[in-house]
């Protein structure tokens, strides 16, 4: 028999998303070929939870999906104890998802210390120093399931993968979401009259799109094989981030008419500079609509 | 006897006590909650449209579309354009299909002595996936219904590739959950004929019937079902009398001291609600003449689930005949929400039966908000004497191998029921 990576999927505080977002991966069947899982929350295995928790069940990679606090159980144990016990044995750790990586949505979720394992958001944490050096992370919410299966095939190969601050892969993190979208030529000729449910404009100016300062490869690796929220006209969440949750995603903050936020990179006054220029071009083209009469 | 039931995206613990040998109650706990409702107070209210989706990774599109649903509720007048209203109803109906696939093929056929079908689950989700990412960007956790309409805009090539992936999914069912035609399948009214047929859903039902299971999982037979669109009626059924006449002021939540989930009921009586229930307030006659043989029975609840998989490819099919590309997505509503001191519900047909969602806001921030999840009307921990639906469902059965069919045949999902 083939000698298949033994992987660990532990969800902490959770809604499964990455879980689902894996179940998209085109092409599963070659994955499961090469991975076996000891546990996974919905794909059935070997061992129940239940052995996980009481016993040490030989593994190669640990997986964990959701928000990470001392009060939280699996199968009546501490996630923090489990991760504890498998930690040790394992080649790597990945954090799957911005819960897992930073705290996310439910790092709100009123248990005591709730963090990703390495991050508070953006703070490290130093609860699990010691694994610093077996960590990847790949972040999102959900993670894209290429990034995640990607890495884990890097991890087979023991590829060397650069990491950012953050512990994530350059090749998937180094990029913005604003690389790749269909509506980049709203945003580089500042042309700012976006409304939703139009196939134009950009949604940075009023409505909240954090893609030119969010790290990740949503408009490289489309989503579903199909598209990506930017791409559909739905602003960037920012979902990759350790700030995920910002309030009032929706509208874009500002000071005196100028986004808060601006591109990674890029200065205020130089931007205000530029893009007073970029406005001149007045292109009639991104004035109109796209597919004119 | 204790039993850890695993993989109903998460986990629930069953103590069954058992008398005469036969199971005489279940006591049923869920031992975590992750408190989104606290964790949406004090937010600017269309953030619920980002953070709502995330209380589930199998239905958050449902949880998205009650969340617009209930804010789009505290406004007077907002308008909304039938193109909007059809492209959510679509992208709903294919996230309940994906559901259903991944319930069939990964959850009730290892229950079945069976081999999980991994890639038969994931090759239909896939495309159901793809169908909701060609609106919303992406599958799971978009957020691309918002109030006043979708962000989207489509053309004709997104609905050729729509169709596309319908025609697919159609297709897959023919050649493997039921080997006819889809349009005789949905026209056929005898429950019986249908275990002539090949294909992995007869191959189950006709395990039911030599296995003599047939009579297992009935409960109460009552049935609820509250979200209305285009093919679901609102509605409530008593064994087979029908009335449409239910208000949502009766439906009530109330705490149990053993596990985190709440209690729901309605009019104080306990309710099924998913597929089956559907169907009963819909009286889809295939299923009728099920339940008429059947009962409420793991038969009757199985075929519905399945069933409503082909009900929902076709029905959308139609839908899209109806969308007018040149109505607008979106139109921006007339009031600012920060403008908004006001309260809303909704209620939507989710995978495993009624979601409700529950907002209050004052100047555009929310007070106050509440979920109700359709395993909480599933599986609401009664008392003895007052014994939840899945409960009932499993007194009397003589071993927890069939009880953890029965539980697993409402197709509980434990990360809704502790949101």
């Amino acid at each position: 028999m083939k000698n298949k990576m033994r992987v660990l999927w532990l969800s902490a505080i959770a809604c499964n998303g990455n879980t689902h977002s894996f179940l998209n991966y085109p092409f599963l069947e070659q994955f499961l070929d090469d991975f076996e899982f000891i546990y996974h929350p919905v794909i059935d295995s070997h061992y129940t939870l239940e052995d996980i928790v009481s016993k040490e069940i030989p593994c190669d990679i640990l997986l964990i999906e959701g928000a990470i606090s001392k009060e939280f159980q699996r199968a009546d144990v501490s996630v923090v104890d489990i991760i504890e016990k498998y930690s040790k044995i394992v080649q790597k750790i990945v954090t799957v998802g911005t819960c897992a990586t930073f705290g996310g949505i439910f790092r709100e979720s009123g248990y005591s210390e709730t963090s990703g394992l390495h991050f508070d958001q953006d703070k490290p944490s130093e609860r699990f120093h010691d694994l610093l050096d077996k960590t990847i992370s790949v972040s999102g919410c959900p993670v894209h399931p290429e990034v995640l299966v990607n890495t884990l095939y890097a991890i087979k190969k023991s590829a060397a993968l650069k990491l950012d601050n953050f512990l994530r892969p350059k090749e998937f993190y180094a990029y913005t979401i604003h690389n790749g979208c269909t509506r980049n030529e709203y945003f580089e000729y500042k042309v700012d009259n976006h409304q939703f449910g139009e196939l134009e404009g950009c949604m940075f100016y009023d409505h909240g799109c954090q893609a030119p300062f969010t790290h990740g490869s949503c408009n490289k690796i489309l989503w579903n094989e199909v598209n990506s929220k930017t791409r559909a006209g739905l602003s960037c969440m920012g979902c990759t981030e350790p700030t995920f949750p910002k309030q009032n995603l929706f509208s874009t903050k500002k000071n005196m008419a100028i986004p808060e936020n601006l591109p990674v990179g890029v200065g205020k006054r130089v931007y205000l500079t530029l893009a007073g220029i970029s406005k001149a071009f007045k292109i009639d083209r991104l004035e109109k609509k796209l597919f004119d009469d | 006897m204790i039993k850890l039931i695993e993989k109903i995206e998460g986990e629930a613990k069953l103590n069954f006590n058992f008398k005469d040998a036969k199971i005489d109650f279940v006591d049923i706990e869920f031992m975590s909650t992750r408190n989104i409702e606290n964790i949406l107070k004090g937010k600017s209210a269309f953030d619920a449209l980002v953070i709502n989706p995330r209380v589930c990774g199998i239905c958050g599109h449902a949880h998205l579309i009650a969340t617009v649903q209930a804010l789009e509720n505290c406004y007077d007048n907002l308008e909304l354009s039938n193109k909007a209203k059809i492209i959510r109803e679509l992208t709903l109906n294919f996230e309940l299909i994906q559901n259903h696939f991944k319930w069939y093929y990964l959850t009730m056929l290892p229950l079945f002595g069976q081999k999980q079908q991994v890639l038969k689950a994931t090759y239909p989700s896939q495309l159901m996936g793809k169908a909701i990412a060609l609106f919303g960007g992406q599958y799971p956790h978009t957020s691309y219904a918002i109030v006043g309409g979708v962000v989207c805009e489509i053309t004709e090539m997104d609905i050729i590739k729509l169709q596309h992936y319908i025609a697919q999914t159609i297709k897959f069912v023919e050649d493997n959950l039921v080997k006819i035609d889809s349009e005789n399948f949905l026209t056929c009214k005898d429950a019986d004929t249908l275990l002539d047929y090949e294909g992995d859903l007869p191959d189950i039902l006709r395990q039911i019937k030599k296995e003599k299971l047939l009579k297992y999982g009935k409960s109460y037979d009552r049935f609820i079902s509250f979200g209305e669109n285009s093919y679901f009626k609102k509605g409530k059924s008593l064994q087979t009398k029908v009335s449409h006449n239910i208000s949502i002021e009766h439906v009530k939540e109330s705490e149990i001291p053993s596990s985190f989930a709440k209690n729901v009921s309605f009019k104080d009586k306990y309710y099924e609600v998913g597929p089956l229930a559907r169907a009963m307030v819909n009286k889809t006659p295939l299923i009728a003449d099920a339940h008429k043989k059947y009962g409420d029975s793991i038969f009757s609840r199985i075929l519905a689930r399945v069933c409503e998989i082909s009900q929902l490819l076709e029905h959308s099919k139609k839908l899209i005949k109806d969308l007018d590309l040149s109505e607008p997505s979106y139109i921006e509503p007339s009031l600012d929400i920060s403008q908004l001191s006001a309260s809303g519900y909704s209620a939507v047909e989710a995978a495993r039966g009624t979601l409700i969602h529950k907002v209050e806001i004052e100047d555009g921030m929310i007070k106050n908000y509440e979920i109700i999840t359709p395993t909480q009307w599933n599986l609401s921990g009664g008392t003895k004497d007052k014994q939840g639906v899945s409960q009932k469902a499993m007194i009397g059965l003589s071993d927890i191998k069939t009880a953890e069919l029965v539980f697993k045949s409402f197709d509980v999902c434990s990360v809704c029921t502790t949101h």
